[in-house]
């Protein structure tokens, strides 16, 4: 016995020690360390680099690898007009502070320029080497040169140009009394050298560059490729002969001679200017912010050059030129060995005829079962919670459910939250349709919206006119959330319906995105729901959420309470599991939580589909933690967060990423999916994707992303599998729709 | 009965509060939406008398926007209660006109009694809670923005109630006046409410044991709806736990306590003073229990309309309250209960018998027994001057319950019971009544005379008295054997104002033998 005693008491003294050793070592760890984070800027990078790694899959389809590699390029366009314009800035302001992983802006700036020359050298090798001979060869699909053309094929670009073409071209010369022109950013452009001919006048066109006394002849142009005729000419072909087209920057190009009449043009390149698009909004001075915007916007098209696109043959005296006008440095400047601006091979893949050559697996967005085509969508939410997984399961009931609303006598209010809409928005229709019915409707529609700006004035001035209420959110922050409210008199009493959801109301990205919403008419949704927009109108916080966890005031703490609340469960060995999809992760907050959660024992699972700062593998730190991200067919858009809470698992889906921006910046949404059902579709969308072995790449210690190891498992492409089922169920539901008679059974014997 | 719509809209000093709320007999109340604005009407008026034309223009603009709102539900029934910044403003009237004019909203300008109980019904509307809470000895703080007021039950009936100056705008502005700095701020408070609360504390409390507060206020009541604050219940909270709470309030910086308490900065200076003032009840009662059922006053205005349109049956006898505190006031002035509950009786006789004639309602009912109950509590200060000194006592005292044109009515009555009336045409003195409210005066001191008149001799003659009108005439019927020699003699001067005013001859009439 005593023995016995001994040995327990030893080790429950190991055990102690054990404890106390760890505690100490836990306290000594400094999560914040850069070198256990990623710079964010990278990180985007490395996601692109993924996306330009579909392009480069042979076992893909060939059109769509033209689709992601134009996806890559307009990736990038956008990632300088902002992030690293925002760079410039602080690199312009002096800005010492180093970021998460350690790094200056200047420092982040030069690796980041580096990384792209990088990979646009790699975007061109993979148009240039993979797709270009694949056209070709596979598809029949020829891009030509000018001076490959044929004479048939010459006289028709000839006839092409002076009818369509040559009527919208504007050149524009620079001398001494007319300044470099406005180029607009984004624009593909040709810069030219001329010489003035021996047989024509004096120069109008002179500029003096030379030295003093060494007048040079040489002078510069402008002209804009336009932008409202289409890039891609198809050339005429007879039928079943390969498709051939020319670009049509190679046609304006070449016709530069009658553009400049009595000049000899000595060189020419197509070149494009990127510049900084960030807005600098004071809200709390403007007095009308839709004004303000208005005008920022217009500002936007004069913003810093941050970037310079030439053709990598360009003479160097014109680089010079443009360089020296445009005020870019050399890093700044990208020598491209092919088109500029890739994104034309998104109308590439339009072309007619290359069906063979695209993707057909994916099924086209199913009913959802629970909403039945021409049903009415309230009495379908009155029977329970209604969870669709998009773009699977179609977005029309959405779209229904305004549309409904907007002509149902019963129905008094509608509000709702905009943050980018399709061009021909039926739920922006819907909304006029019922203010104009006399509902009272109510619209957030987010002006800062970023490159939606316009759209969204647009529209909300159109749904002013019809007399909805429009407001344009709280001062300094963007309103993101997804959340519908509609109020209805029923027999019973006002009942409130809401819409929540991860993805924006936006009928057209609902079929390329994934994300999940859903429907609810609960009291306790319906309360939060009104004291949303109560709040978003400008009204104060209610004493307490039923449901909902909104940023930028508590959304954060949420996660981090959440997160901290399994490391606790870990802790006293009861089951914890974190597994979390969204799109970037990068706020520092959470990420520490996450170490401290992974350092105590938590198993998490994070499916990342953009920047993600954080590390895996770091021993006693990020040990239990996976990073896995998906780049497929869609885009992966949905936030769903589990937590297994020591056995009583919490599931939540929301608008807001783990970034700064979302938590800190943004009016977000976090609303709990609660139903069994429900929660049980949400994790199988999270272990789906999770077994993913098809399009899913894994962080691995270094930072770097590697396909699935797929060695013993079966293949899963989550998405496809996303599709079938979703057909699946819907032939369920349509089978339980169709049956229109029941068996009479025979009348028995003895009767 | 179908679901009915009403918004109650609160002008508070210093957030603008609306709720829609459905009414139905299935479902009893349900508040389907509740919005606040802070305007900080308080200051203006606390200071210089007056709310500054910027606050009026965003308090018109709020309340076509809560206008709007209520007709987004379809609300047809609203109230609008405004309390004492409103009440304090020099120029209410044509301010609140002129709001009125301009947004169609209607406000009412509730005096402190008449809010104070609207705040009290928004407590006795939970209920079971309230009940329950109220069988131990309780004091319900009602903390405003300009003054508080402590109301005192004992076994379940309404004590006293009295208002001190102790509101937490007006302390707010009290310390930035002082500009006491960061270090001295408590013992300022403290000291503030000390100066009042020892007062009542040696008035009320002396020998009396509180067990229980009832909290209504906007600051700290949300904060104990979290039970991670107070460890029990939502709203609920021990004296003990709420001093550490306090503790722990006092140490943490403005900013971080903000973010902790999930609350916005401009409020923690209020949450401090709200919460130093429930401290120094707790320790003036000793209680040691706190329950903040978080009601406001539109609570208590949904309540006042479920009640008026049969939504919901009181489960609480408010005019009893009402009636409790007008003869803790009585007694308080060294009245006579036997003889003040004969007159009562013999009032509430004849009004009922009068009902045809005088064409009043219950309220009215109720505001002359206030008045019996106090018909010379005046005598306490002068033997020979009671009308003056019983009107001058009883407008200078919170009855709960009653506005304030209530207030003067009752007084009127008290006063003309002993003076000689005056009519409307001949008024000397100012008065805030109108022509109708002055006809009540009358019908109720007509009553009030014939009833004091026939309990002058103070012997209780008519304990047994029956009143029936009959071909013209009010017929007051005694028991034989009594004498009534000196009641008769006074009764002619007394019944000819009765008749002037209702055109009923009182007459006194003995059952035979």
């Amino acid at each position: 016995m005593a023995v016995q005693k001994t040995a327990a008491a030893e080790a429950a003294e190991t055990k102690k020690a054990a404890a106390g050793r760890k505690a100490a070592a836990e306290k000594e760890i400094n999560y914040r360390d850069p070198k256990y984070y990623i710079n964010r800027e990278l990180s985007w990078l490395q996601f692109n680099g993924r996306v330009l790694g579909e392009a480069r899959r042979h076992d893909i389809r060939l059109f769509e690898r033209l689709k992601f590699l134009s996806i890559t390029s307009s990736n990038l366009d956008e990632f300088f007009m902002v992030r690293v314009a925002s760079l410039k800035d602080m690199e312009h302001a002096g800005y010492k502070k180093t970021d998460i992983a350690g790094m200056t802006a200047s420092q982040q700036l030069e690796a980041v320029l580096k990384a792209t020359h990088d990979f646009v050298g790699l975007q061109y090798s993979t148009y240039n080497r993979m797709l270009i001979p694949a056209l070709e060869q596979e598809a029949g699909l020829v891009v030509k040169q000018y001076e490959d053309l044929t004479p048939e094929e010459e006289a028709f670009v000839e006839q092409y140009y002076g009818e369509e073409v040559y009527p919208v071209l504007t050149p524009m010369a620079v001398d001494s009394s007319r300044p470099f022109p406005l180029v607009r950013n984004k624009t593909l452009n040709i810069a030219a050298l001329l010489t003035r001919r021996e047989d024509a006048g004096p120069s109008i066109l002179r500029a003096k560059r030379g030295k003093k006394g060494e007048a040079s002849e040489i002078d510069l142009a402008v002209v804009q490729v336009p932008s409202g005729l289409n890039r891609i000419v198809v050339l005429p072909a007879e039928e079943g002969k390969p498709v051939r087209v020319i670009l049509l920057e190679e046609i304006v190009r070449h016709n530069m001679p009658q553009l400049f009449m009595h000049y000899n043009v000595l060189t020419t390149a197509v070149f494009r200017v990127m510049r900084n698009a960030d807005l600098s909004i004071d809200e709390d001075e403007a007095e009308d912010l839709l004004k303000e915007i208005e005008k920022q916007l217009r500002r936007r098209q004069w913003g810093e050059a941050i970037r310079l696109e030439v053709e990598s043959s360009i003479d160097k005296r014109l680089l010079t030129a443009l360089q020296k006008e445009l005020a870019v440095t050399d890093s700044e400047v990208f020598r491209i060995d092919g088109p500029l601006d890739l994104t034309f091979l998104m109308k590439m893949y339009g072309l007619e005829g290359f069906d063979d050559f695209k993707e057909h697996r994916y099924a086209k967005p199913q009913p959802v079962p629970e909403i039945p085509a021409g049903a009415n969508v309230f009495e379908c939410i009155r029977r329970g919670d209604i969870f669709m997984h998009h773009p699977y399961e179609t977005f029309q009931p959405v779209v229904d459910f305004v549309a409904q609303a907007a002509v149902d006598p019963d129905v008094l209010a509608i509000k709702q939250t905009l943050y980018r809409v399709s061009g021909n928005s039926p739920i922006i229709a819907a909304l006029a349709k019922a203010a104009e019915n006399g509902k009272q409707v109510m619209v957030l529609v987010e002006l800062k919206a970023r490159f939606d700006e316009e759209h969204n004035i647009g529209w909300a001035k159109m749904l002013e006119k019809a007399g909805c209420h429009v407001i344009y959110g709280l001062v300094g922050l963007k309103t993101h959330s997804k959340i519908t409210l509609v109020v209805r008199r029923e027999e019973d009493g006002i009942r409130r319906y809401v819409h929540l959801a991860t993805g924006n109301y936006n009928d057209s990205t609902a079929k390329l995105y994934t994300d999940v919403g859903m429907f609810t008419c609960r009291e306790s949704y319906g309360e939060d729901a009104t004291a949303v927009f109560n709040m978003l109108s400008g009204y104060s916080e209610p004493n307490h959420w039923n449901r909902l966890t909104l940023a930028p005031l508590w959304l954060k703490d949420r996660f981090v309470y959440l997160i901290g609340r399994e490391a606790e469960h870990a802790k006293a060995g009861e089951a914890a599991h974190i597994m979390a999809k969204m799109n970037s992760l990068c706020d520092p907050d959470i990420m520490e939580a996450l170490y401290r959660a992974s350092a105590a024992g938590v198993r998490i699972e994070l499916i990342v589909r953009g920047i993600c700062c954080l590390r895996v593998g770091i021993p006693g730190i990020s040990e239990n933690i996976e990073v896995r991200s998906i780049v497929g067919n869609f885009l992966e858009h949905s936030r769903i967060f589990y937590f297994e809470n020591g056995g009583s698992p919490e599931v939540y889906a929301a608008s807001a990423d783990w970034m700064p921006r979302n938590l800190d910046r943004r009016v977000e949404i976090m609303f709990p999916l609660e139903d069994p059902e429900i929660q049980k579709k949400a994790i199988h969308i999270l272990k789906t994707e999770l077994a993913d072995t098809e399009q899913a790449r894994v962080m691995n210690a270094e930072g770097e992303y590697e396909r699935v190891d797929r060695r013993g498992k079966e293949p899963v492409n989550s998405q496809l599998q996303f599709c079938n089922e979703a057909v699946a169920a819907a032939a369920v539901a349509t089978h339980k729709d169709t049956r229109v008679f029941t068996p009479e059974m025979a009348p028995s014997e003895d009767k | 009965m179908a679901a009915q719509l009403f918004g109650a809209i609160d002008v508070g000093s210093y957030e603008i509060g609306l709720t829609v709320s459905e009414f139905s007999k299935k479902n009893g109340i349900r508040v389907i939406d509740r919005v606040s604005h802070r305007i900080n009407l308080g200051t203006d008026t606390f200071r210089t008398g007056k709310i500054s034309p910027e606050h009026v223009e965003e308090l018109k603009q709020l309340l076509l926007e809560y206008r709007h709102i209520c007709e987004g539900y379809g609300v047809k029934t609203y109230r609008a209660c405004g309390t004492s910044a409103i009440r304090e403003m020099v120029n209410s009237t044509v301010v609140l006109d002129a709001i009125e004019q301009q947004t169609g909203v209607h406000i009412e300008c509730l005096s402190n009694s008449e809010q104070r109980f609207l705040d009290y019904k928004s407590v006795a509307a939970r209920g079971e809670g309230f009940v329950r809470f109220i069988e131990k000895p309780t004091a319900i703080l009602d903390i405003g923005g300009s003054s508080i007021q402590i109301s005192l039950f004992n076994k379940d009936r309404l004590v006293t109630t009295q208002n001190l100056k102790l509101g937490v705008l007006r302390l707010n502005d009290a310390l930035k006046m002082i500009d006491a700095g960061e270090r001295r701020r408590d013992y300022v408070i403290k000291e503030l409410i000390d100066s009042q609360l020892t007062v009542f504390q040696n008035l009320y409390l002396k020998g009396h044991t509180i067990e229980n507060i009832i909290l209504v206020d906007d600051y700290i009541s949300p904060i104990l709806q979290h039970t991670e604050i107070t460890g029990r219940d939502p709203g609920y909270i021990d004296a003990e736990t709420f001093r550490n709470f306090m503790d722990t309030v006092h140490r943490t910086n403005a900013q971080d306590l903000a973010k902790k308490l999930q609350i916005a900065d401009d409020n923690i200076p209020l949450v401090y003073i709200s919460g130093m003032l429930l401290g120094c009840i707790i320790e003036a009662c000793g209680a040691n229990m706190v329950w903040a059922p978080g009601v406001t006053l539109c609570d208590g205005m949904n309540y006042d309309f479920a009640s008026a349109n049969g939504f919901h049956a009181a489960d609480h006898d408010f005019d009893e309250d009402i009636i409790a505190c007008a003869s803790s006031t009585a007694q308080r002035y060294m009245g006579l209960p036997e003889r003040g509950q004969q007159i009562e009786d013999i009032c509430v006789k004849i009004f009922d018998a009068m009902k045809k004639y005088h064409g009043l309602g219950a309220r009215e009912r109720l505001l002359l027994r206030i008045a019996s109950i106090l018909y010379d509590c005046g005598k306490y200060i002068s033997m020979t001057d009671v009308g003056k000194c019983s009107f001058d006592i009883i407008m200078a005292t919170e009855i709960i319950g009653i506005s304030h044109i209530e207030r003067e009515i009752v007084a009127s009555v008290v006063r003309f019971n002993h003076d000689e009336f005056q009519y409307y045409g001949q008024l000397k003195e100012k008065t805030d009544l109108d022509p109708k409210s002055y006809l009540t005066v009358a019908k109720l001191t007509a009553i009030l005379r014939l009833a004091n008149g026939l309990e002058r001799s103070h012997q209780m003659k008519f304990r047994d008295v029956k009143v029936r009108v009959s071909e013209g005439k009010l017929v007051i019927t005694v028991p034989a054997g009594i004498d009534l020699t000196m009641e008769k003699g006074l009764f002619r001067h007394r019944a000819e104002f009765f008749e002037e005013v209702y055109g009923v001859r009182p007459v006194i009439r003995q059952t035979k033998k």
